[in-house]
């Protein structure tokens, strides 16, 4: 086992040393995400100077919403995302068969051989903007809520990292995945914004067939004490719940996925 | 001897989604739900034993890569049974792991930016190879197929014949039984596939390395492999000696003699007379066990014989003919 956790963070260190091969390239791109986000940030604050409330949110609950979402996406995604969007690469080219031909758990090879260290950026921005707006909302702060905050960050991140995966694993039967991950980002930018805004259609959705809810507004509308649509009284321990439970249904798709691989040729 | 691989009616068919030419056609491929199935492998059995040295040759999508996938356990065989070091290659995939090197010509296991010992590195700590083990095998390796000078270069740097070399000690480090080798030497130059094929040979001799490796090159199985398999649209059509192959599919070898003068028509009856042009004459030898000594002892010593040319065809040669032959019986068939 811990022979195992050695190679892992091999795995990592060589990862990193990879990407240092570049390293003008990669703060580059960190300075342009916290630039971009930002300015999601700052669309989010103008429209708020203007209209008071969104859906019954106000400016620091907004914040906190998005800096919620920002940093369970990147720890979730840091752990998936990358490394999955090119799988389709990696079947194509027939890298994974290499990959299977090793003494090696191959998601977690996949995983750590590429931990993103690029979501570097999204972290520097959502932590800032996280502590300040969890001081300016108004959470009842007590033991209990605040376990279910880093409860529910935990589930969110794992909820990003499931659905990535799962994604990422139906590349192993189609061989591709791109527009899968596309309708993902989709649904993934309506969840900058309080559930309540969307119509109920959408909402559903959300809360179950693509269910990125437990990424941002439900957690944090909880923390809030606001209403929850649909869920009602059940929201927190869903919340809490939906990251495990989506952890355990992608690995059984991950393993359903490998069996029915069929290689990209020859 | 039991066999270290023992294939029994083998076979693998995909399924592809069933496409239609044409605009229209691609909205329909969206549509259908047709699937036509395409058999790469098709009822193929052999064993192999430990320390062979087998070639696997075909042409193009003759169903080479995907026998050595259902080898090494990457895809699950559609029919017959497969066992390779007593296990289901598909099910007990990392255990067989441990003790399989796989190389594949065309895609690197090599970090494409790091210097190529950290790559070996890395493959130290997943395969688990105890230090001194590991230390002595690069050492060798590197020392037989010329590492040593960009062991420390970053892989993208390397011309593709220094990384098929890494790429090959890579796969040797943790002492393999068997090393599978998909193509090997695709797109190296002559002196690197020389390179590859003498280190191939011997660490097939001096460890007892099982090589399986498929090719369309001829010279790697001349080289290498002392046995043969050959595959052609998915199924076996020759499994034994490389040198039986010539008889098995029937080409024979040609014999030319020039006289100082001519000795009028001479037929013989080691060898078949196919072109007379005076001074030099062309016989076909069909018979595999006629010796060239036997056919100069019946030609005589008192005929003038200036020189001798004795034409073995290639194994290109040989499968060629047996190509050609095989379309013409297709032809011919009703």
């Amino acid at each position: 086992m811990l022979h195992r956790l050695g190679v892992l963070a091999l795995l990592v260190r060589m990862f990193v040393k990879s990407q240092m091969e570049y390293r003008g390239a990669f703060w580059l791109d960190r300075v342009a995400q916290i630039l971009s986000y930002g300015a999601v940030l700052l669309t989010i604050w103008i429209l708020l100077n203007k209209f008071q409330l969104l859906g019954g949110w106000n400016w620091p609950e907004l914040a906190l919403l998005f800096s919620f979402q920002l940093l369970a996406y990147s720890l979730g995604a840091s752990m998936s995302f990358t490394q999955l969007n090119t799988l389709e690469d990696l079947v194509r080219m027939g890298t994974l068969d290499a990959l299977l031909t090793k003494p090696i758990n191959t998601w977690a090879y996949l995983i750590f051989s590429g931990l993103n260290i690029g979501y570097a950026g999204h972290i520097i921005l959502a932590i800032p903007v996280l502590v300040w707006a969890l001081m300016a909302a108004e959470v009842q702060w007590s033991v209990g809520s605040t376990l279910f905050f880093v409860g529910s960050l935990l589930s969110a991140t794992m909820v990003t990292g499931a659905i990535i995966t799962m994604i990422g694993g139906t590349a192993l039967i189609w061989v591709r995945s791109n527009h899968l991950f596309a309708i993902f980002f989709g649904f993934w930018e309506l969840t900058r914004y309080p559930l309540n805004i969307f119509p109920t259609g959408l909402q559903v959705v959300m809360l179950t067939i693509v269910p990125l809810a437990y990424i941002s507004t439900v957690p944090v509308a909880v923390l809030l004490g606001k209403p929850v649509p649909l869920l009602g009284d059940f929201a927190a321990s869903v919340t809490l719940l939906a990251g495990p439970v989506l952890v355990l249904v992608a690995i059984a798709h991950w393993r359903y996925a490998l069996s029915r691989y069929q290689g990209a040729g020859g | 001897m039991t066999a270290l691989i023992e294939a029994r009616g083998v076979s693998k068919r995909f399924r592809q989604h069933k496409r239609f030419p044409g605009l229209l056609g691609a909205f329909k491929t969206l549509v259908t739900a047709e699937y036509t199935e395409v058999t790469a492998v098709s009822d193929i059995g052999f064993d192999i034993a430990a320390g062979e040295a087998v070639g696997y040759l075909g042409p193009n999508g003759a169903g080479k890569s995907t026998m050595i996938k259902m080898m090494t356990g990457i895809l699950v065989p559609s029919a017959g049974t497969l066992s390779v070091l007593g296990r289901t290659p598909h099910q007990q995939r990392m255990a067989n792991a441990h003790e399989i090197g796989v190389v594949f010509g065309q895609r690197s296991q090599l970090w494409w930016d790091l210097p190529v010992i950290d790559s070996f590195t890395l493959h130290q700590r997943i395969y688990d190879i105890p230090q001194a083990r590991y230390a002595e095998n690069l050492k060798r390796f590197s020392t037989l197929l010329d590492l040593t000078p960009f062991l420390d270069r970053a892989v993208r740097q390397l011309s593709l014949g220094q990384r098929m070399r890494a790429e090959i000690v890579m796969s040797l480090l943790h002492d393999p039984k068997i090393l599978f080798l998909d193509e090997p030497t695709i797109g190296l130059d002559v002196v690197a596939k020389d390179a590859v094929r003498k280190f191939l040979a011997e660490i097939n001799r001096e460890r007892g390395v099982t090589i399986i490796l498929t090719t369309h090159d001829l010279q790697d199985i001349e080289t290498i492999c002392p046995r043969l398999i050959m595959v052609d649209q998915a199924k076996l059509i020759f499994d034994g000696e490389l040198h039986r192959l010539r008889a098995a599919l029937g080409s024979a070898r040609r014999l030319t003699l020039e006289f100082v003068t001519d000795p009028g028509p001479l037929a013989l009856t080691t060898a078949t007379l196919t072109a007379d042009e005076g001074l030099r004459k062309h016989y076909l030898l069909e018979r595999e066990d006629v010796s060239l000594v036997q056919i100069l002892g019946e030609v005589g010593s008192d005929r003038g014989l200036k020189d001798v040319a004795l034409h073995e065809p290639d194994i290109e040669e040989v499968i060629r003919t047996f190509y050609q032959r095989r379309n013409a019986a297709a032809t011919v068939a009703p």
